[in-house]
């Protein structure tokens, strides 16, 4: 009897230890959020980044690894490329248990395919830790993250914060301002602005729009932006990506499919895309052989290196449809943001590498030097893409690009379909037809 | 007793061979096999689904085009690979001026790596910044001219192409040494019959090829529906998924989508169907062996 009570008693010590412990902090690795700087020992770790060797971004990132280094004696920083052709091998990884300690891709609060990482516990919940005052600022550290970007770090099963951004790319429409100038056309900002911009450039022997034809979701842009327009973020993104209704329900869709064979039949797209890669696209853009193209922010520092010095960059938001019902407003924009393994072997260093990443000084250095848009509060829009200020304070709300179709088996029937309409193989139509038998029956609804 | 001593020779022989073969084939086709029972979610988590996986297959259009198109590559390479073959591995066969120096360049392309081969042709096929159109509109034959790998129906034809010239020269050296074993007094006997190097071409050394031909074809069915890096650097599969292949597709739903046991499913359908093609062109290509 004396034993069982002694046992209840345990059990019941048991149960309260367990209510009382920080419900935001689950990870039994994770440091204690109000010290965790004055865990930071050296050590090695390995940090996912998205800049390719040679280009002037990883350049700046080993600056923040040698810094890293510098101040942590034992620090040794490997930085692994994580970007989109890496991230099989690297999920690949995470699911062995060997993850990145600091990775890009793992979460994305918008998208419920990538709340996954976090709803089985391989990230570390960053909330507790953000909301600690941050020494240089002496505000909490989540301040730094305007709250219209909120939706992308948090994950709406639990309230817990998975991922801090360190770049904003905005889906915007870069024109070559030169050309542009020279040919006396303005800047699109509605739908007929677009179709006059394009006979205009075709008229002074410009390709109007630089495309690729050989990766399919490139041109899944041109419809996700006209369907944003013309049906809508939310209602798109219930039909094409979770399967909530048919595509045939809203006219909208047949709308921007419409709109889609327009540009296409008024030979917008430039000669030979079906064939080119999307760096010969961009290039292309870049050598004054197209007038737009329509492309993440990243397009700047990712081609820092063969822009031409004299060359006139112009930035506009994707031109607005008059009578769409859609977001006339929205913008579509990929948060690329960090996290954390709750794996990782020094959690304390992975913090510091994801504050010191997002900290105002290296994001201003960043946007600054190669043109980053940055998600970080205070930091200046950079000076090497004109007009993006213009189409971030003029943004109603910035929505997750291609509507999580890139994560989702939706996407091998959107955009093959999308991809046989530019190519002329099939009318709007017929594409409705097509996306709809195809969305039955990937959705089986 | 001669056949147990012979046995006991021969086994120690074989244990590196089936050991290779156990760790390296054996044991990843099980693996496989089980992976292929279970669902499983991005993150890794698994749980037992039988044969759903295997019967999703059987609902999948996607996997049925991409079969399609793994017979149509193995069809369309096979055409254009064993004339041309067949035709440089018999004049290589003959005392020719230079014969070094042929085999040199039709044995090259082999040392590349299909990466490499891939990305070169992805550049020299583009339609307006590489060489073959513009070289095409230099002869005057502008009419040639495509969007080689942007044409739903020149994209598979134009990578069987290039899966085609790396690998040519091993089935050069191949068929070449078919060639030289060819019985030399049989040929004599030919042309002292009166026939000319043609008909003794046709009539006596291509049926006398046949058990290599056979070796061949199963060989390169067997290599043609692996062309898994070709397709994926120089088309991921487009346009619209006209070179989209059983492999490619595996990669994809593996590796972008996270489902393993599916992806699993289509690797193992893929192998059962394989060993069903090989034992039935073996057994098609069987012909009574030539007694001379």
């Amino acid at each position: 009897m004396r034993s069982m009570r002694l046992l209840a008693g345990v059990a019941l010590l048991s149960l309260v230890v367990t209510a009382c412990g920080d419900s935001g902090n689950p990870d039994e690795n994770a440091p204690d959020p109000k010290s965790w700087r004055d865990d930071i020992k050296g050590s090695a770790l390995e940090v996912g980044v998205l800049s390719a060797e040679g280009t002037p971004g990883l350049e700046l990132l080993r600056g923040l690894a040698d810094g890293l280094a510098k101040d942590y004696q034992g620090t040794d920083v490997t930085l692994t490329f994580a970007n989109t052709e890496a991230r099989p091998a690297i999920e690949q990884r995470w699911r062995a248990g060997k993850p990145l300690d600091v990775d890009y891709g793992m979460f994305d609060g918008t998208d419920p395919e990538l709340h996954v990482w976090a709803d089985d516990g391989a990230l570390l919940n960053l909330k507790p830790y953000l909301e600690q005052n941050d020494p240089d600022t002496g505000k909490p550290w989540l301040d730094s993250f305007s709250p219209t970007i909120r939706k992308f770090m948090e994950n709406p099963g639990d309230g817990g914060i998975y991922g801090v951004p360190s770049e904003l790319s905005l889906h915007v429409l870069f024109y070559n301002a030169k050309i542009f100038t020279d040919l006396g056309i303005a800047p699109p900002a509605t739908w007929d602005d677009l179709t006059s911009a394009v006979d205009e450039l075709k008229a002074g022997g410009v390709d109007p729009i630089a495309i690729t034809g050989l990766i399919e979701p490139y041109m899944g842009m041109w419809s996700d932006h006209l369907w944003l327009r013309t049906v809508g973020y939310d209602k798109a993104r219930q039909v094409l990506s979770e399967g909530k209704g048919h595509i045939t329900d809203d006219p909208g869709f047949l709308d921007g499919l419409e709109k889609l064979q327009y540009l296409r039949d008024q030979g917008a797209f430039m000669k030979g895309f079906e064939g080119t890669d999307f760096t010969a696209a961009q290039a292309q853009f870049f050598q004054g052989k197209a007038g737009m193209i329509l492309m993440g922010s990243w397009l700047v520092s990712e081609m820092a290196s063969v822009i031409p010095k004299d060359f006139e960059l112009g930035v506009v938001a994707f031109p607005t449809v008059p009578g769409g019902k859609g977001d006339q407003g929205a913008v579509m924009a990929a948060l690329q943001q960090v996290s954390i393994a709750a794996e990782s072997q020094n959690i304390p260093l992975s913090l510091e590498w994801a504050r010191r990443l997002t900290g105002v000084d290296f994001q201003t250095k960043r946007a600054n030097e190669i043109g980053e848009v940055s998600a970080v509060a205070g930091v200046p829009s950079p000076p090497g893409i004109p007009g993006i200020d213009k189409v971030i304070s003029g943004a109603e709300s910035l929505n997750p690009r291609d509507f999580g179709l890139t994560v989702s088996p939706a996407k091998d029937v959107v955009y093959p379909e999308i991809a046989k309409l530019l190519f002329g193989k099939q009318d709007a139509k017929a594409t409705l037809d097509a996306l709809d038998a195809g969305l039955r029956r990937v959705h089986g609804n | 007793m001669y056949r147990t001593a012979q046995r006991r020779i021969v086994i120690p022989f074989l244990l590196p061979a089936l050991a290779l073969l156990g760790v390296f084939f054996l044991y990843p086709l099980v693996r496989v096999a089980v992976i292929s029972t279970n669902e499983f979610s991005r993150t890794g988590k698994s749980t037992f689904a039988g044969l759903d996986q295997y019967q999703r297959l059987l609902e999948d259009p996607s996997y049925g085009d991409a079969l399609v198109n793994t017979f149509m590559m193995t069809f369309v390479g096979g055409c254009m690979l064993f004339p041309p073959a067949v035709a440089m591995a018999w004049a290589l066969s003959q005392r020719i001026h230079g014969e070094r120096f042929f085999r040199f360049v039709v044995f090259a392309p082999v040392v590349l790596s299909a990466a490499v081969v891939s990305l070169m042709w992805k550049f020299l096929l583009h339609p307006t910044l590489g060489l073959i159109n513009p070289a095409l509109e230099s002869m005057n034959l502008g009419f040639l001219a495509k969007t080689w790998l942007g044409d739903p129906a020149l994209a598979l034809p134009a990578v069987a192409f290039v899966l085609v010239w790396q690998g040519i020269g091993i089935w050069v050296v191949l068929l070449s040494a078919g060639f030289e074993r060819l019985p030399k007094e049989v040929l004599e006997a030919g042309r002292i019959d009166g026939a000319g190097e043609w008909r003794l071409f046709r009539s006596v050394m291509l049926p006398m090829m046949n058990d290599v031909f056979r070796v061949l074809i199963v060989l390169w069915v067997v290599q043609s529906m692996q062309s898994f890096a070709f397709v994926w650097i120089m088309t991921r599969g487009g346009p619209f998924g006209s070179t989209e292949q059983v492999v490619t597709l595996s990669y994809r739903t593996a590796f972008e989508f996270g489902d393993l046991g599916y992806a699993a499913a289509m690797g193992i359908a893929l192998v059962a169907i394989m060993l069903a093609v090989a034992l039935l062109l073996n057994r098609l290509l069987k012909r009574d062996a030539l007694e001379y």
